[in-house]
């Protein structure tokens, strides 16, 4: 048994990290706040060819072939630097086509030239290999071709054309872009069932993770900020009202970071329970980003609720991630409907 | 990374599963101190008889020569047959136990070592007092040397398990001219020695578990001093970081186990509107739900910190973030039972008894003071894992 990065991980977190600030500084976000897509779309070519978008990927496709956990640690990775871009849906994609056979997608998702957004049913509907119905959320189609769609039986990739009227909403999150659209009928261009490869499990771990590294990111940006920041002769961080938010803002997130951890291996090597641990990990991970963000918020006083702040940035990206793939509600549901874990 | 077991882990698994089945207690642990003592010393004995005594304790003293996570093999199917807690034995194998292997002397280790584990002897652990609590290097209790004695006196409080216990790892003030981490002394104490006086404290959860003591001129040969005599505040240090690392494995894992207990309770029992079960009420399905996904990351933080264990050999502060998580886990759900129970909550129990939730609940008001507050622990985290300045 083994928890602990290992060397190629870490070096593999240190890559990307590099990457990140000096190529998607999180001032890109309010950088192209107001503009109609949030990509930045030159780094995200040089991403792709450092290849963040095919770490999972089999070799076989062209991908690296590495296993979920390093998988759940780059998506920890990309949310600590609140990266912009859908690479969750685009790198899960690229995994559904290669699996249905389009090589030729699998290389234009790889190559940084097709990106795949996200849709989301809300409310009543239907997603399946005949087809989608329903009102849909659009998170981060803006300028991309695909859309993917993921639910417990199974992914499918549908093209941005078949969704009409195409309505775009003020996103909460600067960081996104967030549209509407209602379909009474479309075609889905590929549909890979649950049994072949569990892609919803797969992005519940991912989701996860980047929400362990949001809660990561804020523990260590409001421990920066204790230490530094001077009030009444002292450091504000001496005060335990300050020190203890911190140290629960830790235990939160290494919670989070280890469940995350354990839940990947557990999809990874097909253990039985990997369902209650990746759903227990995504319960942990949410509340551990939504109120260590909010503590952070707290931590830099006035500073904190600005727009010039990277706090508030955290927080409404932790709460974006907790909706997707699964409303919060309904992912206790699913958690308490498991057997006991193994 | 993996949560692989080798084949051999696996097939230790196997075994441990077997014995326990077939040797585990099938009596229910008595109440009364004397019941306590001879139940707890009668399957720590059939434990070392068995040879799980110590598993990841050095052959050398008589333990196992296990790793880690042998261990914690041993305390997940311990846990799952829903065992009792090692109560009376756990200063012995988690603290004074430890502490003697790291810093006593071979005398000390070949005398004490192999009376834990067999168990022969119970041990309890004297260190706080009325004005030294979470403010522990303020400790008063006075020992002044005599000859090849020291000569105890003062009084210390809240000892568990102070009135069935053999040994005590003893905290004592020798010197008191420089700073109050200095002229500390860590001494084992033999509880039947003259002048030792113990009087049992009623707790909220109705037992009698803790204890003052009281010493007047009490005699204990300097040849009990573990370390050098001044250097105990250090000597306990090692202690208290084995108190918050390993030692948790085996509570962690029961904690889970009461998760599970409650969820199946709640499927088959009326909830607090008299009518449906408890589970079908969506507040405390929910609430049951987070903690499912609660239990579950402290179990993965504690198996991180088994891997960060086995690499750095002491727990050190990351033990304090498990040990935080585990006492606010514990009085969250032992909350969450009684809102499930609802006006069966005016019936006591114990938390001894089989679903024992009343008992349970009022127990779980200590997991965040016993040990070390859970805001001392805030302060360790804060300062010694974030850096935060003091
Ligand atoms: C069930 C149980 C079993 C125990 N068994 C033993 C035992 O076997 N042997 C033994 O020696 N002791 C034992 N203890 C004692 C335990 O270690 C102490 O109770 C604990 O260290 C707190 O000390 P105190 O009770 O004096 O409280 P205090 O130190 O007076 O604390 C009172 C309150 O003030 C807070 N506080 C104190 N200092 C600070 C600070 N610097 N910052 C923030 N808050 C602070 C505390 O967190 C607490 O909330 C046991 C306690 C319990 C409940």
């Amino acid at each position: 048994m083994d928890l602990l990065p290992s060397e190629d991980q870490r070096d593999l977190i240190a890559a990307a990290t590099d990457f990140l600030e000096s190529r998607m500084p999180i001032e890109g976000i309010r950088a192209r706040d107001g503009q109609p897509s949030a990509v930045d779309r030159d780094a995200w070519l040089e991403g792709a060819e450092l290849g963040l978008l095919t770490l999972g990927l089999p070799e076989e496709y062209g991908g690296s072939g590495r296993l979920l956990d390093d998988e759940a640690l780059l998506f920890a990775t990309l949310a600590e630097h609140l990266a912009t871009g859908p690479f969750l849906t685009s790198s899960l994609a690229a995994r559904v086509a290669a699996q249905c056979g389009d090589l030729d997608l699998v290389g234009r998702i790889s190559d940084g030239s097709v990106l795949v957004g996200l849709a989301e049913l809300r409310g009543d509907g239907s997603i399946g290999p005949e087809g989608i119905k329903g009102t849909f959320d659009l998170i981060d189609c803006a300028g991309v071709s695909h859309v993917l769609l993921v639910t417990e039986l199974g992914a499918a990739i549908v093209d941005l054309d078949e969704f009409p009227d195409v309505e775009t909403l003020d996103s909460s999150d600067p960081g996104i872009r967030l549209a509407t659209s209602t379909v009474t009928a479309a075609t889905v261009r590929h549909w890979l069932p649950s049994g072949t490869d569990p892609i919803w499990l797969r992005a519940t771990v991912l989701s996860a993770a980047g929400l362990a590294g949001l809660a990561n990111a804020v523990t260590r940006l409001a421990t920066e900020h204790a230490k530094l920041r001077v009030q009444f002769g002292r450091p504000i961080g001496v005060h335990q009202a300050i020190k203890h938010a911190c140290a629960d803002m830790a235990v939160a997130s290494d919670a989070a970071m280890s469940q995350t951890l354990f839940a990947a291996v557990c999809v990874q090597s097909g253990r039985q329970d990997a369902l209650f641990h990746a759903l227990a990990a995504k319960t942990v991970a949410s509340r551990a980003a939504i109120a260590n963000a909010g503590a952070t918020i707290q931590v830099h006083g006035g500073m904190g609720y600005t727009y010039e702040h990277n706090a508030h940035l955290y927080l409404k990206r932790a709460h974006v991630i907790s909706h997707l793939f699964g409303e919060p509600t309904q992912v206790l549901a699913d958690l308490l409907e498991q057997g006991a874990p193994q | 990374m993996d949560l692989d077991f080798t084949a051999e882990q696996v097939e230790f698994r196997e075994q441990v599963l077997t014995w326990l089945t077939e040797h585990k207690p099938r009596e229910s642990r008595p109440r009364d101190d004397a019941g306590i003592r001879e139940y707890d010393l009668a399957w720590q004995r059939t434990q070392w008889e068995g040879g799980w005594a110590g598993i990841a304790w050095p052959t050398e003293y008589g333990g196992g020569g296990l790793t880690l996570l042998q261990q914690l093999i041993w305390y997940e199917e311990y846990a799952a047959q829903g065992l009792p807690g090692i109560d009376a034995c756990f200063v012995g194998l988690n603290h004074a136990g430890p502490t003697v292997m790291l810093r006593g002397n071979e005398e000390q280790k070949s005398f004490h070592l192999p009376r834990i584990l067999k168990g022969d002897v119970i041990w309890c652990q004297g260190f706080s007092e009325p004005e030294a609590g979470s403010d522990l290097a303020s400790l008063r209790t006075k020992a002044v040397i005599d000859g090849d004695h020291l000569v105890v006196n003062g009084q210390k409080i809240w000892t568990s398990s102070a009135n069935c216990a053999d040994f005590q790892e003893l905290l004592v003030r020798t010197d008191n001219t420089g700073s109050k981490h200095d002229g500390i002394t860590w001494v084992i104490a033999d509880m039947h020695t003259p002048g030792i006086d113990i009087r049992p404290i009623k707790t909220m959860e109705g037992g009698a578990e803790f204890c003052e003591v009281f010493y007047d001129d009490v005699r204990i040969p300097l040849s009990n001093v573990v370390g050098e005599i001044n250097q105990g505040w250090s000597v306990a240090m090692s202690t208290l970081s084995f108190e918050r690392g390993t030692a948790f494995t085996a509570n962690q894992v029961r904690l889970a186990k009461v998760v599970e207990d409650l969820i199946d309770f709640s499927r088959d029992h009326v909830g607090p509107d008299g009518r449906r079960p408890a589970i079908a009420d969506d507040e405390i399905a929910r609430r049951l739900a987070r903690s499912r996904a609660s239990v579950a990351s402290l179990r993965a933080m504690t198996y991180v910190g088994i891997c960060h264990t086995m690499k750095s050999d002491t727990p050190g502060p990351r033990g304090s973030m498990l040990k935080l998580h585990y006492a606010d886990l514990c009085k969250e759900i032992a909350a969450l039972a009684m809102d499930i129970v609802g006006a069966d909550g005016l019936r006591n129990s114990s938390r001894w008894d089989p679903m024992g939730w009343v008992g349970n609940y009022f127990y779980s008001f200590s997991q965040s003071i016993g040990g070390g507050t859970s805001e001392i622990q805030r302060n360790i985290i804060g300062e010694r894992v974030l850096g935060l300045p003091r």
